[in-house]
C-alpha cells in the first residue's frame, strides 16, 4: 500500500503528543506531591474519622385501638458557636440583642438580658459549643431555626442542635409499669423490657467525620449500613377502659385512703388484658404507678380462694350447693385456732350455695375439713388441676410466683387445711386469682392473660400472640355450672348485693382478707385488710373478668364489696357502654309514640319543636303564627301551637321551657339569666307578670 | 507456558498489558470497593473482588474468542452493528434506564444485563471509519468521495451520544478526527468538520439548557466548579489530590490510603488518583507506561502490516482505549474536569470491561493475522 509511509509518519505524531501528554500528568503528579503536597498532607490528618454506630429508631407501643402508649421523639440540645465562621463581630453585635428576645420568648425560662448576657459572655470566651437550653423539641428547634443569626446557618449564624432521642408515654402513668422502661441505668420492666429485642431494631453503622465542636458529620452515603428501625409492639390494653380503671382506682384508693391497689380486666375468651391499673399512695397523698402489684405481688388471696375449695369439694362430689350445713354460732375450734366468720353470732343453718354467697369461713373449712382431714393431698391435687399452684408465664417478667402449700412441707401444719381453705397459708398474685376464675366464666378454658397481641413492622404484622390455652377443661361441665351459679348468687343474694339491679348481670366473689404484716395480721396494732372483688360480666354470656384489690384502706370501710366493687362496676358500666355486641338487642317493632304515651312538648321555638314532631310522625298544626315562641297543646292526638301570651312591658312565663329558649327570651328583653339546675324551667324569680326592670337577673330553676 | 503461548496468538505483549491491568484492576479494586461492600453486600468486600475476578476472566474469554476471529470479518459486523446502534441509542435515549440521571444504560430484554449502547457504537463506528478510510485511500483527500459519506456517520453517532453523555461523545468525536488525520484526510477539511461540531455542539447546548432537568445543568455546574473550585465535583477532585499527595513515591501501600473513604467513585473515575495514593508514583507510571506500550504496540502492527484496514484499524482501537485512558489519567489528577471516563481495564464495571476486552481482541487479531503472509491481499480490498 503506497500511502502507509504518509500514515505511519503521521500516527508517530500521535505518539508523540501523547507521550507529552504523559508527561504533562506526570509533571501534575510530581507538582501536587511535592508542592501542594504537605498542605495536603495535612489536611488529610485533620480528617478524624471514625465508624460510629447509628441508633435504630425505637419502636413504638401502641394500644388496640392505636393510641400512642410508648413514643421516641426527638429532643434537641439547642447549642451555639459564637465563633462561627461567618459570625462576624457586627453581624453578631447587630443581632444579639433580637436573638436573645426570642429565645427569651420562645423558651419563657430566662429573661432576655439573661439570653443576652450568656450569648455575649460566651462570645467573649469564644465557647464554640455554648449550650442554650436542653429538652428543646422539634417544633421549639424549627422556630429557632428562623431566628435572628440562627437563620444564617450554622457556619453564618453558629446555631448547633444536637439531636438525641427521648421515650414518652402520651398517657404519663396510665399503665405505666406495664408498659414499661428500658433505661440502662436501671432494671429493665415491662413491655419495653421485654419486648426490647423487637423494639431495638439493628444498629447501623457510618464512617463520620469530627467536627470542631464535638460534633460528628457522615462522610458519604457509600460508607453506611442503614439501621433497621425498631419493631412496633400492638398491646392488648384499651386506652379508654384503662383511663376508667385508672381513675377510678385512683378515686377509691384516696376516698379509703389505702395503701395500694390495682385492677386488671381481661377479655374472657381471648386472655387479652384491656386494661392494668396500678397505684400505690406516695408520702404526699397522691398515688403513682410504681410497681405492678397485679402481675408481681404474691399475697395471700382470702376469701376469693373459697371458690377453690368449694370446686375441689364439687369436682369430688362431697358436696351439692342443696346441701344443709350448720354453720353454728359462727365460730369453729381446730386445734388450738379458732375459725371465725365476720357475721357477729353466726349464721346458723346454711344451703352450701349460701356459705358460698355469704362467704362464710366456718361453712367452708369445714366441709373441707370433713372431707380431706384424712388425706390433705386430695385437695391439693385438686388445686393443682386448677393450675393455681403454678406462674402463669406472662409476656412480661417479674411475675410472682404463686406459693400453694403441700402436706410434706415443713410448714405444712395441723390448722393448714382450714385455713388454706378460705385463702390463708398461700400466695397468689392477683392477675393468677383473676385468670382461675376467667377459667370459670369460659366454661372451664383456661387462658393465659396476654398483653401483647402483635408484633408489627413497618405497618406489616410480624408475629401475632394468639389466647394461649394453659388448660382445656380445668373442671367438670357441672362444676363450672354450680361454680357459675353460686358466683350470680353473691351478687344476688350475698356479699356483694351492692352491684345487684344493673341492666347485666355480674357474677363474682368478694374478698376481705387480713393482711399479714410482720409482726402477723396485726400491724402496728391495729388490722390491715385487703379489699378484693373479681368477678366477670354479662354473667349470662360472660364477655370480660376483671379483678380489684385495694390493700390496707385504712380508713373504717375495708369489705371487698363496698371498696373494691364500686370500681369493677364502674369498670364494668364503661365497657357495657361501649360494647354493643353484649347489648340485648332493641326491639324496633315497637312504635316509638303510642297513645298511652304521648310526648310532652315544652313552650319553645315553634320551627324547633315542629321539626321534631315531623320527624317522629306526629302531626301537629301551627295556628295563626309562621315562627317565634309558642305554647303547644294537645288536641286529639294532635298538637296544634299558639301564641304564648306575652304582655309588653312585663315580664313572660317561661315555665315549662327548655333552658335554651328560656334565656333567649329572657336576655332579649334586657335581663340578666341566672341557670340551677337541668331540665325544663319549673320556676322564675321574678315571676311572670312583674314589671320589667332592664339589667335585672331573673333566676330560672330548672328541674 | 508453552501451553498457553500456542494457544495464545497475535501480539505477546499485548497479552501481556491486557494481564498486568486485570492484576492491578483486581488489586485496586479490592481495596476501594470498601464503601460499596459496606452498603450493597453487608460489608462484605471480598464480594466485589469476586464480581471483578468473574468479569475479568469473562473478558479474558471474550477476548481469546475474538482473537482468533479473522479481523476482515470485524469491516461486516462493524458495518451491520453501526446500523443496528443507531436505533439502540435513540432507544437508550428515551427509554433507558437513569444511572446518575444520564440515560446511557439499556437493558436487554429477558436478561438481567445492562450496557452502555454508547460502548457498541464507539466499537462500531471506529472500525466502520478505520474499513471506509482504508478503501477511500486513493481519493482520501477528496471532500465529496471520502470525507462526506465518513463525517455523517460520525455526526450522526456523536449527536445521538451527546445529550446524555457529552463525554463520550467528544471524546469519540476527537477519537474519530484523530483516526481521519491519521488515515491522511485533509487538514482543511478536518478543521472545517471541528468547527462545524462545536457551532452545532453550541447550539444544541443551548436549546437543552432550557430542557429542565436536563445533562447540561450538570456539565454547567461541572466546569463552573472546574474553573471556581467549589463544589461535589471540587470536593472530589480535592480529595483525589489528597489522596495524590499521601502516595509519596512509593506510596502507603495497598489498602491504606485513608482519603479512599472520603473520595466517591474511587474505585472508578479516581482510580488512578487511589493507585498513585497505594502504590506512589511509580505505581502511576507503571499504569501509564502499560497504555503507552500498548499504544507502541499497535503501531508496530500497523507498521508491520501493507493492509491499510489492518493498519488503520489497529490504529483506531488503540486509540480507543488510550484516549480514555489517559482523559481518566487527567481527570485524576485534577488536569481535566470531573468527566467520568473509566480507566479501561482497571475500574470497577462490567459490561464495559466485556467491550474493553473485545476491543483488545480484535486488536490482537489484527496482529495475528495482518503480519502471518498467509492472508490473502484480496480479501483485504473487499
Amino acid at each position: 500500500m503506497n500511502r502507509k509511509a504518509d500514515i505511519i509518519r503521521r500516527a508517530l505524531l500521535l505518539y508523540v503528543f501523547t507521550g507529552v501528554f504523559a508527561l504533562a500528568i506526570l509533571a501534575r503528579v510530581v507538582y501536587i506531591q511535592f508542592f501542594i503536597g504537605p498542605e495536603l498532607r495535612k489536611k488529610t490528618k485533620e480528617l478524624t474519622l471514625e465508624y460510629r454506630n447509628v441508633e435504630a429508631l425505637r419502636g413504638n407501643i401502641f394500644s388496640s385501638d392505636g393510641n400512642f402508649l410508648a413514643i421516641s421523639v426527638p429532643v434537641y440540645e439547642l447549642r451555639m458557636d459564637t465563633k462561627a465562621n461567618g459570625l462576624k463581630e457586627e453581624k453578631f453585635n447587630n443581632q444579639v440583642d433580637s436573638l436573645a428576645w426570642c429565645l427569651s420568648n420562645l423558651f419563657r425560662d430566662r429573661t432576655k438580658a439573661d439570653y443576652k448576657s450568656i450569648l455575649t459572655d460566651g462570645r467573649r470566651q469564644a465557647n464554640r459549643y455554648l449550650l442554650l437550653r436542653k429538652g428543646v423539641s422539634f417544633s421549639q428547634l424549627q422556630k429557632a431555626l428562623k431566628f435572628p443569626l440562627f437563620r444564617d446557618g450554622a457556619n453564618g449564624g453558629g446555631i448547633i442542635a444536637v439531636a438525641s432521642t427521648e421515650r414518652v408515654k402520651p398517657y404519663k402513668n396510665l399503665a405505666a409499669r406495664t408498659i414499661g422502661k428500658n433505661d440502662p441505668t436501671g432494671k429493665p420492666f415491662g413491655i419495653e423490657g421485654a419486648f426490647n429485642e423487637e423494639l431495638t431494631g439493628k444498629e447501623g453503622v457510618r464512617l463520620m467525620q469530627k467536627l470542631t465542636g464535638g460534633m460528628w458529620k457522615p462522610v458519604d452515603d457509600n460508607y453506611a449500613v442503614e439501621p433497621e428501625n425498631g419493631a412496633d409492639i400492638y398491646t392488648t390494653l384499651d386506652v379508654t377502659l384503662q383511663d376508667v380503671a385508672h381513675s377510678e382506682l385512683y378515686r377509691q384508693l384516696s376516698t379509703h385512703n389505702a395503701d395500694h391497689g390495682c385492677v386488671v380486666m381481661m377479655e374472657v375468651q381471648t386472655g387479652e388484658v384491656k386494661a392494668i391499673a396500678n397505684l400505690k399512695r406516695t408520702s404526699d397523698g397522691s398515688y403513682i404507678e410504681n410497681y405492678n402489684y397485679a402481675v408481681g405481688e404474691s399475697v395471700e388471696p382470702g376469701s376469693t380462694f373459697k371458690l377453690a375449695s368449694m370446686m375441689a369439694l364439687m369436682e369430688d362430689g362431697y358436696v351439692k350447693l342443696t346441701d344443709s350445713v350448720n354453720t353454728g354460732n359462727g365460730q369453729m375450734r381446730f386445734y388450738s385456732q379458732i375459725m371465725k366468720d365476720s357475721h357477729e353470732g353466726g349464721y346458723g343453718w346454711l344451703t352450701m350455695k349460701q356459705v358460698f354467697e355469704k362467704s362464710s369461713n366456718v361453712g367452708v373449712s369445714m366441709k373441707v375439713w370433713e372431707h380431706y382431714k384424712n388425706d390433705p393431698e386430695k385437695f391439693i391435687k385438686r388445686i393443682r388441676q386448677f393450675h393455681l399452684h403454678e406462674p402463669l408465664g406472662l409476656q412480661i417478667p417479674g411475675e410472682g410466683d404463686p406459693r400453694i402449700k403441700n402436706p410434706k412441707d415443713r410448714d405444712w401444719s395441723g390448722t393448714t387445711l382450714p385455713w388454706m381453705s378460705i385463702g390463708y397459708e398461700s400466695k397468689l398474685t392477683p392477675l393468677q386469682v383473676l385468670t382461675f376464675y376467667n377459667a370459670v366464666a369460659n366454661n372451664g378454658k383456661m387462658v393465659r392473660p396476654i398483653f401483647v397481641k402483635e408484633i408489627r413492622r413497618r405497618g406489616a404484622v410480624v408475629k401475632t400472640f394468639g389466647p394461649e390455652v394453659i388448660e382445656e377443661k380445668i373442671a367438670s361441665e357441672k362444676t363450672i355450672a354450680q361454680a357459675r351459679e353460686m358466683m350470680e348468687g353473691v351478687v344476688k343474694n350475698g356479699t356483694a348485693r351492692n352491684l345487684n339491679g344493673l341492666i347485666y348481670k355480674i357474677g363474682g366473689k368478694t374478698g376481705t382478707a387480713q393482711i399479714a404484716g410482720a409482726g402477723g395480721y396485726k400491724n402496728e396494732g391495729k388490722v390491715t385488710y385487703r379489699a378484693t372483688f373479681v368477678g366477670y360480666f354479662p354473667a349470662d354470656e360472660p364477655k370480660y373478668s376483671c379483678i380489684v384489690v385495694v390493700s390496707a384502706p385504712s380508713n373504717s370501710v375495708y369489705y371487698g364489696n363496698l371498696v373494691a366493687g364500686p370500681i369493677f362496676k364502674a369498670v364494668a358500666d364503661k365497657v357495657y357502654a361501649g360494647a354493643l355486641d353484649i347489648h340485648k338487642p332493641y326491639n324496633r317493632n315497637l312504635p316509638l309514640i303510642s297513645d298511652t304515651n304521648f310526648p310532652t312538648v315544652k313552650k319553645g321555638f315553634v320551627k324547633d319543636a315542629a321539626f321534631t314532631l315531623n320527624k317522629l310522625n306526629i302531626t301537629n298544626e301551627v295556628v295563626g303564627m309562621q315562627s317565634g315562641f309558642s305554647v303547644a297543646k294537645h288536641l286529639n292526638q294532635k298538637f296544634v301551637f299558639e301564641h304564648p301570651r306575652f304582655t309588653t312591658g312585663l315580664l313572660p312565663d317561661v315555665k315549662g321551657m327548655g333552658a335554651r329558649d328560656a334565656i333567649f327570651i329572657l336576655e332579649s328583653l334586657g335581663m340578666k339569666v341566672k341557670v340551677n339546675g337541668k331540665g325544663a324551667v319549673r320556676e322564675q324569680t321574678p315571676q311572670a307578670g312583674n314589671r320589667i326592670i332592664k339589667g335585672q337577673t331573673v333566676i330560672i330553676q330548672l328541674g | 507456558m508453552n501451553a498457553l503461548t500456542k494457544h495464545l496468538k497475535g501480539d505477546k505483549a499485548i497479552w501481556f498489558v491486557a494481564g498486568a491491568l486485570s492484576i492491578i484492576s483486581l488489586l485496586s479494586v479490592y481495596s476501594t470497593t470498601g464503601s460499596l461492600a459496606f452498603k450493597y453486600k453487608g460489608g462484605n468486600t471480598e464480594a466485589y473482588l469476586v464480581e471483578r475476578l468473574i468479569f475479568i476472566v469473562l473478558g479474558f474469554v471474550i477476548m481469546y474468542l475474538v482473537h482468533k476471529i479473522k479481523y476482515n470479518y470485524f469491516s461486516k459486523i462493524a458495518k451491520l452493528l453501526l446500523v443496528i446502534s443507531i436505533p439502540l441509542l435513540l432507544l437508550t435515549l428515551f427509554m433507558g434506564s437513569r444511572i446518575n440521571d444520564a440515560s446511557r444504560w439499556l437493558t436487554i430484554p429477558g436478561l438481567p444485563i445492562s450496557f452502555q449502547t454508547s460502548d457498541l457504537a464507539k466499537l462500531s463506528l471506529v472500525t466502520y471509519v478505520a474499513s471506509f478510510l482504508a478503501t477511500r485511500q486513493e481519493d482520501i483527500k477528496d471532500f465529496k468521495k471520502t470525507f462526506l459519506p465518513v463525517i455523517i456517520p460520525v455526526a450522526l453517532v456523536c449527536m445521538l451520544i451527546f445529550p446524555a453523555n457529552f463525554s463520550t461523545a467528544a471524546m469519540l468525536f476527537f477519537i474519530c478526527v484523530l483516526l481521519m488525520f491519521v488515515a491522511g484526510v485533509r487538514i482543511k477539511h478536518l478543521a472545517l468538520m471541528i468547527l462545524t461540531m462545536v457551532i452545532v455542539g453550541t447550539i444544541s447546548i443551548l436549546i437543552l439548557a432550557n430542557v429542565p432537568g436536563s445533562r447540561v445543568q450538570t456539565w454547567k455546574a461541572r466546569l463552573e466548579n472546574f474553573s471556581k473550585g467549589e463544589g461535589g465535583d471540587n470536593y472530589q477532585a480535592e480529595q483525589a489530590k489528597m489522596a495524590i499527595a499521601n502516595g509519596h513515591f512509593l506510596g502507603s501501600g495497598p489498602a491504606n490510603n485513608p482519603n479512599k473513604y472520603f473520595l466517591p467513585q474511587s474505585y472508578s473515575d479516581f482510580i488512578f488518583a487511589m493507585i498513585i495514593g497505594e502504590y506512589g508514583i511509580f505505581g502511576g507510571l507503571v499504569v501509564m507506561l502499560l497504555y503507552l506500550i500498548l499504544l507502541y504496540r499497535s503501531f508496530r502492527i500497523a507498521s508491520s502490516t501493507n493492509y491499510g484496514f489492518a493498519i488503520l484499524l489497529s490504529i483506531g482501537l488503540c486509540l480507543l482505549l488510550t484516549v480514555q485512558a489517559f482523559i481518566n489519567m487527567a481527570v485524576s489528577v485534577n488536569l481535566f474536569p470531573v468527566t467520568g471516563q473509566p480507566l479501561p481495564l482497571v475500574s470497577m464495571g462490567g459490561t464495559g470491561t466485556l467491550f474493553t476486552c473485545l476491543t483488545l481482541g480484535m486488536l490482537l487479531s489484527v496482529s495475528r493475522f495482518a503480519s502471518e503472509k498467509s492472508v490473502s491481499p484480496k480479501t483485504e480490498e473487499e
